[in-house]
Parts: C-alpha cells; structure tokens; sequence
C-alpha cells in the first residue's frame, strides 16, 4: 500500500502534472487528487470514452484489450490506464 | 424391381376457347358469313319506323349507404435492440466467469425507455441506471440469477494492492516523465533536433569549440547529500545504470546506498539497495545480466538481483573465510574462457581491496537457492601497499594491471601468484584508476593523486605523456569508447575532456562545477556520445559532448601517431 501510496504523491509533485483519479468499474472514484467536482466529471465523461474504445479495440480481435488511451487536447494531456477492476486518469500539463 | 415407367397420353383438356369472330375470305363458310352480315344491315335499316320494334327504359334501385366504425387495442410499441459486437458473442462463447457478467450489461448508462426485461434487474440493482439495450449474451441470463450484493470497501481495497495497479502507475509515470524529459532524452539519444527558426534567425550561437551539455541530472531525495562512488552500466539493457553511493575516506561512515536508475525515470530510481556501510564498487555480470556486485567500505561483498523484488542481497561474503578486512575499492566481473584445471569456465568475480589482495570469487550453485561463495585463489601485491585499481587486458585476460597507494603500477599474470611480471614507478601517490585503451592493445592510461595522468605503453617503463592541467588530484579516468584519443577525467571541482587530436597539453573540454560540490566518478555511454558525472552531492548529471571532432573512424592510428611522435622527439 505504502509503495502505491509513494508513487501517487511523487506523481503529483512532477511539473505539469495537475492530478490524477484511480476509479472503480462503477464510476466511484477511489483515490484522487483533485477536487471532487472535477474528478466526477472526468469520471462521468471518460467512462463512455473508454467503454467505446475497448468495444472498437475488441471488435477488431476480441483477444485484444485496451491499456493506454492518451488525448492531447491543446491545453492538456489526458492519459488513462485501462483494466478490467479500474481506470486510471492523470491529467498533465505539458511542459514547453 | 419396379416396373419401368409408362407414359400415356389423355384426352386433350381444354382450357380456354375463344372463338374467333372473323372469317377469312378464302375459307368456306365466307359467303354465308357474307349474306348474314347483310341481312343484318337490312335489319337495322328496317328498324327505324317499325312497329315491330319498341324502345323501353328501366331503373335499377341503388342501395342505402350506411357509415360503420370499428376500433381495436391501441398498440403498445417498445423499441427493442440487440447489440451484437464481435468481443460480445467472444465472450459469451468463451464463457467468462460470473462476476464480469456484471460489467457488460450495466456499464450502457443511457436514460431511456424501460423494457420488461430489465425491471426485474431494477428491484435488485437500485444503483444501475436504467437502459433500453441488452445484449443478448449469457452474461445477461446470469446476473439475473445472480444476487447482487455490491460490497463496496474490500473492492477497493482489493484494487489499491493489486499489482495491475503497480504496474500501471510505474507505465504511468515513465509517461508523464516521458513527457517532461522528452527533449532531453532526444538529444541523448542522438536524434537530430529541430533548430527553433528565431534562433537561427539571430545567427546560431554555438561556438566552434567544443563543450558539454548538461542534458539531466539523477537525483532525488534519498540521494540528496550522498557521495556518488561508482557507476557502471547493465551490460544487456544499455539503459540501466547502477550508482553507488558510500564514502571514499574514513571520516563519516554514511550507511550505503545503491541505486538504479533507469534512463526513462530520471527522478526516481527503480530499484533502491540500503546497504550497511559506504558502497565503494559496482560492476554488473555480463553472463547473468541481472546480477550486480556491490563492494562496500567494510570490505563485504554482497551480490544483488536486481530483478527480484527483495531488498536483500543473494548471497555476501560476510561468511567465508579470507575475506576482506579493508575497504574493497573495484570489483570486476571477468569471463575466462582458459580455465586452471578445467575448473574456472564461466565468469569470476575478481575485487581488490586496501589490505593489499586482490582475490577471485567464484559462484557455485548447489542447490538451484543456495550458492556458495568459495574463494580459490589470491595474490598478495605487496602486504604493506593497500590496492586501490586493476584492469585486465581486454585480448589476454590473464594479463592485468594493478595500481596501489604507493605509486607503482604492477602488470602481473592470472597465472603466476608470486611475482610481477613488471613494475611502472612514475606516480608519486596513490595510482585511484588505471586503465587500458580500448582500441591500442599495448596502452594504457592511469591517474594519481599527484595532479597527473600517465600513458604508458606496456612495453616501455617511462610513461610515454604525462597530462596535467591544475593542481587537484585526479579521481577517475575513462577513455572513450568511441574515439581512441579522447578521454575523460575527473579531478576536485572540474571535469576534464582531453582530446589527443587537438591538443597533449591542455584539456579541450574544461567543465567547472559548483563551488563545494566535487566530481567523484566518471562514465562514458557505449552508445551514444554522452558521459555521465556523479559528485559528492548525490547527483549524477548527464552531459552530451558537442563539437567535439568526428574524424569517423576510431582514430586508432593517430593514437599511435602521437605516441611515435613523442617518442622520437624524446630521445
């Protein structure tokens, strides 16, 4: 516990980095770093993203499975990890 | 036997007969067709007068419209669809286990109409929003029967020490620092960089002469105050590098510290080793790539895996016999393909320590857990002079060097214990690094702390060129793996590039660090043209080396070159 919880405080000190949210299957955040309105909304949004990405990735070879989606928005860079139990979400600035 | 078949014709059926109602003129009964059309039209003509016809008209009753309705059942319609996706009919095939069945169907969350199937799920699933979707998978028939008993606290706590989650975070965190390093490590790895148009605009501002880049430096926060020992790069993953920290003198005994670092975390190492004192040598095998030896001041030998998650070491030396008493200041893992009696195939580890010995470890296993540490074989350079370096010959490994406190460089054979096969005197204290070129098989390169460094030749007891440039004792010596005339050197308070080419008497790079922070150790990259210097600071800073001469080739002549020149300009 205390290795993931090292890692999650170290996330969050690299520059640019403006948070993250570790989430259940159903939407419950588990762990977050940011405020809980925002974290709900990226929740309720990407959820839907992420469940039409692994339908298309699996469609293709139902063997496959998503592991990391990556949206470059012009502001910010999303990144999410995918598994089966939870997702994933760091949002980072980048830094140029 | 059937008989065969009999085919009989039946009379002819007919099915429609219109007859005609014109007669050729060519047939028989034209004329009495002919004579009944004319009194036909006598007929007709007779009609109009006659009494014997009569016009008459009738009327026919129309029937009483009557208007009727008729109503039916409204229709109830219910939109209904399927989704039939090519991983859906996967799974339900293949039969996933239960509790996934759960994911598939309550994951849709639309608000939409209710069909009949899915109030029932509503009663027990209150938290499930509502849908107008269901797949027509197995997993669907399951959750029904399946009661839905949604524990919400082990789940999560199931999820935060799994290891998927671990593994994800590091992926996670290799990305984002993927992200804010991402020039840097371009530049690192040579890929050719986009000049910014404003820049070039103005003019470029490099100048001609060459100069490091300071690209990263390794450091965190364990690190931070630590003095930088030793380095030494994986020999299979050219991006992993292992740093060791610990003291070089006997004033605070710092526990040690080894880290390793990988090129894609510049901020925190991967793997972290507390060791009990000061670590002195590194080296990591090169048969078991995953092995790496660690040296301490204390004089233990301790060999770690670095792929296993524990903390501890596989095995160490603190129980066999004739170990070390003084700090053992480099390791080397050694391949020998001629064995003494058969017995020393495959790698040895080979240290050298203050108390003047240099000895060989072997590595034997027993069972596929225990190994053994058994030392064979030790030489004894000289009982009062503490050792401090040793190289062996890249072509004959049973040649080596050894340097010791007192100034004096021994080339001595693996073979023979007893005596040297010959003595360099020109250092006038400790030898710290003495090692040989690369690409010249007969030279060698060795630093002291008498300010100076020494090529030699092995054949010649004078040192061929003696390198000075300030005052300062100089702590470590590289050449470069890339260009036979240039090597690198480290002193107190400058980094040094010497590049035979340009220059046998001034450095042509000169790196001045901070004030009170001393370089320590020095390490050139195989692959690319970066070199890496760790000081007394903890840091371990990475600088690419710009504008130094590509002659293309390695330059190996005009090593030797040089050397002839000096040589007949001597006598």
């Amino acid at each position: 516990m205390s290795i993931i919880d090292n890692s999650l405080k170290r996330i969050l000190r690299y520059p640019g980095v403006i948070g993250y949210i570790i989430f259940n299957k159903e939407g419950i955040p588990i762990r977050t770093g940011l405020d809980n309105a925002t974290a709900v909304k990226y929740v309720g949004l990407l959820n839907q993203l992420i469940m039409t990405t692994r339908s298309t990735i699996r469609d293709i070879d139902p063997q496959d499975d998503v592991k990391l989606l990556r949206i470059w928005t012009q502001k910010y860079e999303i990144m999410v990890a995918t598994e089966e139990e939870y997702l994933m979400i760091v949002i980072q600035k980048p830094t140029e | 036997m059937v008989d065969p078949p009999y085919l009989t014709e039946t009379e002819t059926i007919w099915l429609l007969d219109i007859p005609s109602v014109s007669v050729s003129e060519d047939s028989e009964d034209a004329e009495t067709v002919k004579e009944r059309n004319n009194a036909y039209t006598e007929l007709c003509k007779n009609r109009q007068g006659n009494d014997k016809y009569v016009e008459r008209s009738m009327q026919t009753f129309n029937g009483a419209l009557k208007t009727k309705e008729v109503e039916c059942d409204s229709i109830a319609m219910v939109d209904k669809a399927a989704m039939s996706t090519i991983w859906d009919m996967y799974d339900s095939f293949s039969n996933k286990s239960d509790a996934s069945g759960n994911t598939v169907v309550s994951d849709q969350g639309n608000k939409a109409d209710v069909p009949d199937s899915s109030s029932s799920m509503r009663d027990l699933n209150p938290k499930s929003p509502e849908q107008s979707m269901f797949s027509g998978s197995s997993t669907q028939l399951e959750k029904m029967a399946c009661v839905l008993l949604v524990e919400e606290e082990p789940d999560h706590e199931l999820i935060l020490q799994s290891d998927k989650l671990k593994q994800d975070l590091a992926v996670m965190e290799r990305v984002i620092l993927a992200n804010i390093f991402q020039p840097k490590l371009a530049a690192y790895r040579q890929l050719p960089v986009i000049e910014d148009c404003v820049q070039m605009a103005m003019g470029s501002k490099n100048s001609p002469s060459p100069f490091l880049e300071h690209l990263w430096a390794f450091e965190c926060e364990l690190t931070k105050g630590r003095n930088v020992t030793s380095m030494t790069w994986n020999k299979k993953n050219p991006d992993l590098l292992a740093v060791g920290y610990g003291q070089l003198d006997f004033k605070d005994h710092q526990s040690g510290l080894v880290c390793c670092w990988s090129l894609k975390n510049p901020m925190w190492p991967d793997r972290i080793f507390h060791c009990e004192s000061g670590v002195t040598a590194l080296d990591f095998s090169a048969c078991n790539a995953n092995q790496l030896a660690v040296g301490m001041y204390d004089g233990t030998i301790a060999i770690y895996d670095v792929q296993a998650k524990e903390q501890t070491p596989i095995i160490d030396s603190s129980d066999c016999a004739n170990m070390h008493m003084c700090p053992v200041w480099q390791l080397r893992w050694i391949d020998h393909e001629s064995g003494l009696a058969g017995e020393d195939k495959g790698e040895i580890l080979i240290s050298v320590s203050a108390d003047g010995r240099i000895c060989k470890y072997l590595m034997k296993l027993k069972t596929p857990n225990m190994t053994t540490n058994r030392q064979q074989w030790n030489s004894t350079i000289s009982p009062l002079s503490p050792g401090l370096c040793f190289d062996f010959h890249s072509n004959d490994s049973n040649i080596y060097l050894a340097g010791t406190d007192d100034g004096y460089i021994h080339k001595c054979s693996y073979l023979y214990d007893d005596e040297f096969l010959e003595t360099y005197k020109a250092h006038k204290g400790p030898v710290y690094k003495v090692t040989w070129s690369p690409f010249c098989p007969d030279v060698f390169l060795s630093c002291s702390s008498d300010w100076t460094i020494q090529l030699w030749r092995q054949d010649l007891q004078k040192p061929v060129l003696c390198f000075t440039s300030g005052q300062k004792a100089v702590y470590d010596i590289m050449w470069s793996p890339h260009c036979a005339t240039v090597f690198g050197a480290v002193s107190e308070g400058k980094v040094e590039i010497w590049d035979l080419r340009i220059s046998s008497l001034e450095p042509a790079i000169v790196s001045v660090t901070c004030p009170g922070v001393n370089p320590t150790a020095l390490l050139f990259t195989s692959e690319t043209d970066c070199v890496l210097v760790g000081d007394s600071e903890g840091k371990v800073t990475v600088y690419k080396l710009k504008n130094l001469t590509d002659g293309g080739s390695t330059q190996v002549e005009t090593l030797e070159d040089v050397i002839q020149s000096t040589l007949s300009g001597q006598h």
